[in-house]
């Protein structure tokens, strides 16, 4: 009775309600397992963060106090996380600045090819190392730099005019760093800008040949413009990698002599958390950086929004 | 005037043209030498990779170093794992993530916007490592090859791009299948999957990469060296070449033609072939994978 007293639409959301339920049954079925695994495997692990506020006791999780954030205090006063941190910023947005112009210029420089073969088989090689794994990498970069019988060290050497050792020297494993992640990622990042390339009508390129353009202007007046928002759409993404300096490239190729330049948050909690066994302070300093860019993607999605683009989500 | 202007145009455009081939060679062949340098020196004679220098030929050709390498039961154990691993975590993962997916792509679906949220999340927030590794470790996973697979089975990432795509299906495409009495599940299987082959093989490729490159998983959950990846393996030889050569059964002082040297450049080379193997078949996908993923990637 009480139920019929409703108001009849009101009534019938509710029925509709579960009548769609039920009769989606099935794609709830399906996706019951994925989103079981997100529970398990990417929420428990969120919520495991908490132990950054506790003095975790591993053998005994009742035996656990929470002490609010007194790691976070310690982190933000121990010069060496400090440095850390100093260290991942200036890495990564030096990779930034490097990094970002390069595959923008090779997409011109191979756009305005006109042997197709040619084009074809260098997108191949330059695509390539993207594929090959840090560790194997790091092997090919070890050979590369040895001091003794390495190629590239009997170059630098005989420019440099002395025995320059590239891996243990703090002045220069960091350029070391960013040349090489610019080998491993450069060609591939050519791809998305050949995609914007290939979207670009070809009529304008005819007007301004019958108008008597230059292929320089052609370039500064056509192409440019056309692929300026896929420019500004990875500049903008690109600002979400602020924190993570690359942990597989400078795991697999750093030492004790180069931690004051090339020890980095990840690396850092890696030795202290797993190494140590100091879970809580690890977490902590994990925390800290997962915060910082979970900000950072929020800023990233409004700004890209906000200048017209699509957002990530 | 006209006349004129053409032909110093196209002065100006040789040059450029010779300028551009022979910048882009040079850099495909600077790409290409390490990889053909250790591929040299991996059948070179142990006199020479200790002097050094280029090695742009196989210096003392010899074998040695392959029997070596071959010699190691890391190497097969490391390889078998690593297989595994691969096959079994690009399988359910991509099914997994299409099953996610498809019914997130419906907009008629109940609750379908919080389950989005709740995939999203997961993606712009990042648990860390040492929750992580406690996770891990609570399920009794460590040492167990099962932790090399679960924890990179489904991504937010690759479950958006599968959204997006599904959402392209024309839906007219599922209504005569459902007159015909087809539940979801078989629309899903019957129609949807075989429709989406492409976008399907593009992430079970970048999935594939990544399982068989993954060698942080093993340091962070595997002990026994039994049950490590390739890439584990590799590492070792390439960090600890003592021990490295004394399992692949090289005496130091004998007269093997083998040394640490040209064993880190067969073990890189062995490592990298799969990979080479399979790169000219899945090229194609490449364009495909960066089309649906837009400008998101």
């Amino acid at each position: 009775m009480v139920a019929a007293a409703k108001p009849v639409h009101e009534l019938s959301a509710w029925e509709r309600f579960r009548k769609d339920v039920v009769r989606d049954k099935w794609l709830y079925l399906l996706l019951l397992p994925g989103i079981v695994f997100l529970l398990i495997f990417r929420y428990i692990p969120i919520f495991g963060n908490v132990i950054a506020f506790m003095d975790y006791n591993p053998y005994d999780m009742g035996a656990s106090t929470w002490v609010g954030f007194k790691h976070f205090a310690d982190l933000l006063t121990r010069p060496q996380f400090l440095q850390v941190f100093g260290n991942t910023l200036y890495i990564s947005i030096l990779k930034m600045v490097c990094g970002f112009p390069v595959p923008i210029i090779l997409a011109l420089m191979m756009n305005e090819m006109k042997n197709l073969k040619f084009k074809k088989v260098s997108q191949t090689l330059l695509y390539l190392p993207n594929f090959i794994s840090w560790v194997v990498l790091s092997g090919l970069i070890m050979n590369m730099l040895d001091p003794d019988t390495g190629v590239v060290t009997s170059i630098i050497n005989s420019i440099a005019g002395e025995k320059i050792q590239v891996l243990t020297d703090t002045r220069y494993f960091v350029p070391m760093l960013v040349v090489t992640d610019i080998y491993k990622g450069a060609g591939w990042g050519t791809i998305i800008y050949f995609a914007a390339l290939s979207g670009i009508d070809p009529q304008l390129y005819e007007a301004a040949e019958i108008d008597g353009a230059r292929k320089w202007k052609q370039l500064l007046h056509i192409t440019l413009p056309s692929i300026t928002p896929t420019i500004v759409i990875m500049l903008i993404l690109t600002c979400n990698n602020i924190v993570n300096a690359g942990f597989d490239q400078i795991f697999m190729l750093y030492s004790a002599l180069v931690y004051s330049v090339a020890d980095i948050i990840d690396t850092y909690v890696y030795r202290i958390g797993i190494k140590n066994a100091d879970y809580s302070f690890s977490t902590a300093a994990g925390l800290f950086k997962s915060v910082i860019a979970f900000v950072m993607i929020l800023i990233v999605n409004t700004v890209a929004k906000k200048t017209g683009n699509e957002g990530i989500w | 005037m006209a006349h004129t202007n053409k032909i110093k145009t196209s002065t100006g455009e040789k040059i450029f043209t010779v300028f551009n081939y022979t910048f882009i060679t040079v850099l495909c062949l600077i790409m290409l030498y390490p990889f053909w340098h250790v591929v040299m020196q991996s059948f070179s004679s142990m006199e020479e990779t200790l002097k050094g220098g280029a090695f742009l030929y196989p210096k003392g050709f010899n074998l040695d170093t392959y029997r070596s390498v071959f010699n190691n039961p890391q190497v097969y154990t490391g390889f078998a794992t690593s297989v595994m691993v691969t096959i079994v975590g690009t399988v359910l993962g991509t099914l997994l993530t299409a099953m996610t997916a498809y019914p997130l792509s419906k907009s008629r679906l109940r609750g379908g916007k919080v389950l989005m949220v709740i995939v999203l999340i997961t993606m712009i927030f990042s648990a860390g490592m040492i929750p992580s590794f406690l996770l891990i470790q609570e399920l009794g996973l460590l040492d167990n090859r099962l932790a090399l697979i679960l924890p990179a089975l489904v991504s937010a990432y690759n479950c958006i791009i599968m959204k997006n795509f599904f959402l392209s299906i024309p839906e007219s495409l599922e209504e005569s299948a459902r007159i015909d009495g087809a539940n979801d599940i078989r629309i899903f299987f019957s129609i949807i999957v075989p429709l989406s082959k492409a976008t399907i093989a593009t992430i079970a490729l970048f999935m594939a990469v990544a399982y068989w490159n993954d060698y942080f998983s093993t340091v962070l959950y595997i002990r026994s060296s039994e049950k490590w990846a390739l890439q584990a393996v590799l590492r070792n030889m390439l960090t600890n070449t003592q021990q490295a050569m004394a399992q692949a059964g090289v005496n130091v002082v004998s007269t093997s033609n083998t040394n640490s040297e040209t064993i880190k450049a067969g073990t890189i080379v062995i490592s990298t072939v799969p990979i080479l193997v399979v790169y000219p078949f899945v090229q194609k996908y490449f364009v495909t994978g960066v089309m649906i993923g837009g400008v998101k990637g």
